[in-house]
């Protein structure tokens, strides 16, 4: 009986041990004084550049006399696996101390609460003098607070292929408006049988189908779509449906690779594949596109690349539009509310943010700088493509929005699926978005 | 010489517990320090989540937004909405059909082809066939996904159109133009080893002689299998109904990375639009609604399983 009794409690304290193994988790703080925090990367360009950094950062910090240690978790995902998963380490108190992260969870985390606010940082630290006003405004939230420092600021245009258009005897000069541009996309088409456009559309290209494509159209013909008096949603102003019938042209007109743009990764297909081989000549794409996409280290290199394309801003849609460039600067750096390193992730966004460390993230990503002290650090100082986004940063529309982005990017990629798809024209798509996003964004988000 | 001594019954139970209540008394701790950490992992893993979803499908929280901050009870709100939601009706009726012709009919019946099949004295290769079925049930879900996204591809490379090609067909975007029928048939693929698997050893037990005796009355190979083989394996075959039911109704990860519930909704099943409300839009309330309506369909189908089959579960 006693060995019965031996057997059970050995049984219990392994049970109970393997539980308490699970329970245990690595500290952030050592006993000593040092500690380290955690940054997360989910960009295999932002996974090398920043692995790049820390080492002169904990230099940095060591003969300051501070002893921190960053510890970077590389992790390649989309955004919206990233978003997925950080949602939740957010929700549970487990998130990494820094994260890098878009505008739409810029907006939804620091609005639920889940992002430390920076202006008590950002008002005793010099740099931030540097920032454009356009910026400052970019990042500002609904309460008035910032949340997050942009590693850097991108302006979306229309890259196309020079070499291209100019064999097949196509004007490649700025189109003026969309009509003028789908008479082009046509030529092209009926020389070549291709789809010569895309544009993020549908649900496969997630949160990119609003940042990346239709906020952008939407953002140039119609700054009113949200009421920053009322912080809500303006479901009827006249430009959704523009775009929405913008999409179904180029559709109907079979412009646009339907099919590749409802596969799963539908920038695989488009812009990794068909763009650098030249059977896409046209392709909406921020500054990133000419490192980050096509350049040299990038996902798909171009070989000649500043030869082979070059960029159109965006034509104007309705009657009076001028052609714009569109500007993207409102993610970047944030630190999790529920660090415990606050003090040393905010020093480390500093470093990330200043100088040479922050000219060598731009030239990795290629990003334009958002601030005005840059345009001679090397290695940024020797980018044109970079510099001249950076200078038109300045005249690029961008409209600040709120609570309630990340449905608004449901529901119109729900209904632009339902144009790639066949089921809708413009007017229908349309409907069907002010039903969803009126449902997703619930009473107090949607403008009466 | 030997003496006996009657000791009174009332003295044996003062002095000395009888076996059985003694062996109880004895084991009950030891018996509980083995359940313990089952039943708490059970209790802490299981059940408190349930009543934590239970919990969440009566308020309105989200995960993002200023509404993550406040969330209220909103009573049964949530389950109203979704049924009276076309969205969530339909995707309800898209569960419903990928589990009537992935799982109920393509499944079991090809499953018991191929088990009976096996059974067969005359089949050689069995060894061979067998492993040939079983092969798609180890293979993860993730890897088996993309090894069908591979086949299906709409590019003249994708494996299918290559055969295709073969035979003079243009390339064809199967998972545009027949999304539904393109998991139905991925899901069988995988589904059909552990059905065959199931109804050969359910075959197995089967008494040789009365299917014997069938045949000297005369029964045909159909009648025999109607009248004596099924009957008498009715149990395990709704066993497998009902086990198939509840894994095919949770099936998220192939449906996800094969067609993301696309294109335009057409297999968006309930555990992609789930995913979608609770993760994606950040709706956790509705989302829980969604995921106990969607219990209590399972729930149900199970008893009217288990009630046909008549068996102990």
């Amino acid at each position: 009986m006693k060995r019965t009794y031996v057997a059970a409690a050995f049984t219990a304290s392994v049970v109970a041990a393997a539980g308490l193994t699970g329970c245990s988790a690595g500290g952030g703080d050592g006993s000593d004084g040092s500690v380290t925090i955690t940054i997360m990367e989910t960009k295999q360009t932002n996974i090398d550049a920043i692995s790049k950094e820390i080492p002169g950062f904990e230099a940095e910090m060591a003969e300051q006399g501070k002893d921190i240690k960053v510890e970077l978790i590389a992790d390649v995902l989309t955004d919206e696996q990233f978003m997925t998963k950080m949602t939740q380490q957010l929700i549970a108190g487990q998130a990494p101390d820094v994260l890098d992260i878009g505008e739409n969870m810029a907006i939804s985390w620091s609005s639920a609460g889940y992002l430390a606010p920076l202006d008590d940082y950002l008002s005793e630290w010099d740099g931030w003098s540097h920032y454009y006003p356009a910026v400052k405004e970019a990042i500002t939230r609904q309460d008035g607070q910032v949340y997050s420092l942009p590693s850097g600021a991108g302006v979306l245009n229309l890259f196309y292929r020079k070499d291209i258009l100019t064999e097949l005897g196509v004007d490649t000069s700025q189109p003026e408006t969309w009509d003028e541009l789908i008479g082009r996309l046509v030529e092209v088409k009926e020389k070549t049988g291709d789809t010569p456009i895309v544009i993020p559309a549908g649900t496969a290209w997630g949160g990119g189908t609003w940042g990346e494509g239709f906020m952008p159209l939407l953002g140039g013909t119609d700054t009113e779509f949200y009421d920053t008096e009322t912080d809500t949603w303006d479901l009827e102003s006249p430009g959704w449906l523009a775009v929405f019938e913008l999409y179904d042209d180029l559709v109907s007109n079979g412009l646009m690779p339907v099919e590749d743009l409802q596969n799963p990764n539908p920038w695989e297909p488009t812009k990794y594949e068909k763009f650098p081989e030249g059977e896409i000549q046209v392709a909406a794409q921020g500054t990133w596109g000419w490192k980050f996409d096509w350049g040299p280290n990038g996902a798909t290199p171009i070989e000649g690349l500043v030869e082979k394309v070059s960029t159109w801003q965006f034509p104007g849609l309705r009657s009076g539009d001028k052609p714009y460039g569109w500007s993207n600067t409102g993610g970047g750096y944030a630190i999790s509310e529920d660090s415990e390193n606050k003090e040393a992730a905010w020093e480390f966004i500093k470093y990330l943010s200043t100088g040479e460390p922050l000219a060598e993230q731009l030239v990795a990503s290629g990003a334009a700088s958002a601030r005005d002290d840059l345009d001679d650090v090397a290695p940024y100082s020797e980018e044109p493509q970079l510099l001249q986004a950076g200078e038109d940063l300045g005249e690029s529309v961008f409209v600040v929005t709120g609570d309630g982005a990340a449905q608004i990017g449901q529901a119109v990629a729900s209904a632009t699926e339902l144009i790639l798809s066949g089921q809708a024209d413009g007017q229908q798509a349309y409907d069907a978005f002010v039903k969803d996003a009126t449902d997703l964004l619930g009473p107090t988000l949607v403008k009466e | 010489m030997t003496t006996l001594v009657d000791v009174p019954a009332s003295a044996q139970t003062a002095t000395r517990p009888s076996a059985p209540r003694r062996r109880r008394g004895q084991t009950w701790p030891f018996v509980l320090i083995l359940l313990g950490p089952s039943a708490v992992l059970i209790l802490v893993f299981i059940v408190l989540p349930a009543v934590y979803g239970l919990w969440l499908s009566l308020t309105n929280t989200q995960l993002t937004g200023f509404a993550a901050r406040d969330p209220k009870f909103v009573g049964l709100d949530n389950y109203t909405y979704l049924l009276t939601s076309a969205d969530f009706l339909n995707s309800l009726g898209q569960t419903g059909t990928f589990l009537l012709f992935s799982a109920i009919i393509g499944q079991t019946v090809l499953g018991m082809v191929a088990a009976i099949l096996l059974s067969r004295p005359w089949i050689h290769g069995k060894g061979f066939f067998g492993a040939a079925v079983l092969m798609p049930m180890v293979v993860p879900e993730v890897v088996a996904s993309l090894t069908w996204a591979s086949v299906l591809a709409t590019s003249p490379e994708g494996t299918l159109n290559r055969l295709l090609n073969i035979f003079g067909g243009e390339p064809t975007a199967w998972l545009q133009t027949a999304p539904m029928m393109a998991i139905i048939l991925v899901n069988i693929w995988r589904g059909l080893a552990f059905a065959m698997i199931m109804f050969q050893a359910a075959l197995e037990d089967v008494p040789a002689e009365l299917i014997e005796a069938a045949r000297v009355d005369g029964a045909k190979a159909v009648q025999v299998f109607r009248h004596v083989t099924l009957p008498l394996i009715r149990g395990p075959v709704f066993l497998y109904l009902l086990l198939t039911t509840i894994s095919t109704v949770g099936v998220f990860g192939l449906v996800y990375f094969l067609t993301r519930g696309g294109p335009g909704g057409q297999t968006r099943i309930a555990a992609i639009y789930i995913y979608e409300r609770a993760l994606q839009f950040s709706q956790i309330g509705i989302g829980s609604a969604a995921s106990i309506i969607l219990l209590v369909i399972v729930l149900v189908l199970g008893a009217v399983y288990v009630r046909l089959a008549k068996v102990e579960v």
